[in-house]
């Protein structure tokens, strides 16, 4: 009972971090709400250090994330012909004079899927791997274009994220 | 310069709804940018508001913290100023 109350205060915690890291990733990228693709940023700075393991499991450099996120707007913009002139890269951060935390429909679908996620799993800390787990299982978006340009398999990180779980690191 | 002939096909919706996602951050960042400068021109919100067609409360809402200048930041302290 007490270990309960316990983990869902530490879990309290984590999603604090997690929500107000997405913030900070989408305002320094000059996007007023966080998506998904922020959520997973956010994930890979938990300091439980599980979600850029999962991405290391399989080969790939976490670090290349944001990069590809930039990328993917590139070629999406290079298919209809149209030269972002450099505006994708060029941001000017975003100074929130919201009160309440907004996300954008992806980034509720990362909380609302992660939620449901961790009501199946109660005894586990809520970590890193669990978010980048979420975002794997997606089929369109943001994160997951990002994902293409770096050349992950989603269903290869799903497993990644899995023997994170059972890795018993945490 | 967009090329009518170069968007993506209907049969490929991935593609053209990527094309979407990415013209609004541009357009987003564009409206930002763009707002701000008009601003320090010394265009007022309610000129700013009807260029983009939308209502003064939303184009200030939206905008008022990225035109803040440093001036205007320190004008919000309270000062006392000892009488001579």
């Amino acid at each position: 009972m007490f270990n309960r109350l316990k983990l869902r205060m530490q879990d309290m915690g984590t999603i604090k971090k997690l929500i107000l890291g997405a913030d900070a990733q989408a305002h320094r990228r000059g996007e007023d709400e966080p998506g998904a693709e922020h959520y997973l940023l956010s994930a890979l700075e938990l300091p439980d250090g599980s979600a850029r393991r999962v991405f290391e499991r399989i080969g790939v450099d976490p670090s290349g994330l944001q990069q590809a996120i930039q990328e993917q707007y590139r070629s999406a913009l290079d298919l209809i012909g149209v030269d972002d002139n450099g505006m994708i890269d060029d941001s000017d951060p975003v100074i929130s004079n919201q009160l309440l935390h907004q996300s954008k429909p992806s980034g509720q679908a990362v909380m609302k899927k992660l939620y449901e996620l961790k009501k199946g799993d109660k005894d586990a800390p809520l970590i890193g791997a669990h978010v980048v787990a979420v975002i794997a299982a997606m089929e369109h978006g943001v994160a997951v274009r990002a994902f293409n340009t770096m050349g992950v398999d989603q269903r290869e990180l799903s497993t990644a994220a899995q023997d994170e779980f059972n890795s018993g690191l945490l | 310069m967009i090329d009518i002939k170069s968007i993506p096909s209907p049969d490929k919706p991935a593609d053209a709804l990527a094309a979407v996602v990415a013209l609004r951050l541009m357009a987003d960042r564009l409206e930002r940018k763009t707002v701000k400068r008009a601003i320090e021109q010394g265009w007022t919100w309610a000129q700013v508001a009807e260029a983009l067609g939308v209502t003064r409360q939303a184009a200030h809402k939206r905008h008022a913290k990225q035109c803040l200048k440093p001036k205007d930041q320190n004008s919000v302290r309270v000062t006392h100023v000892q009488p001579a």
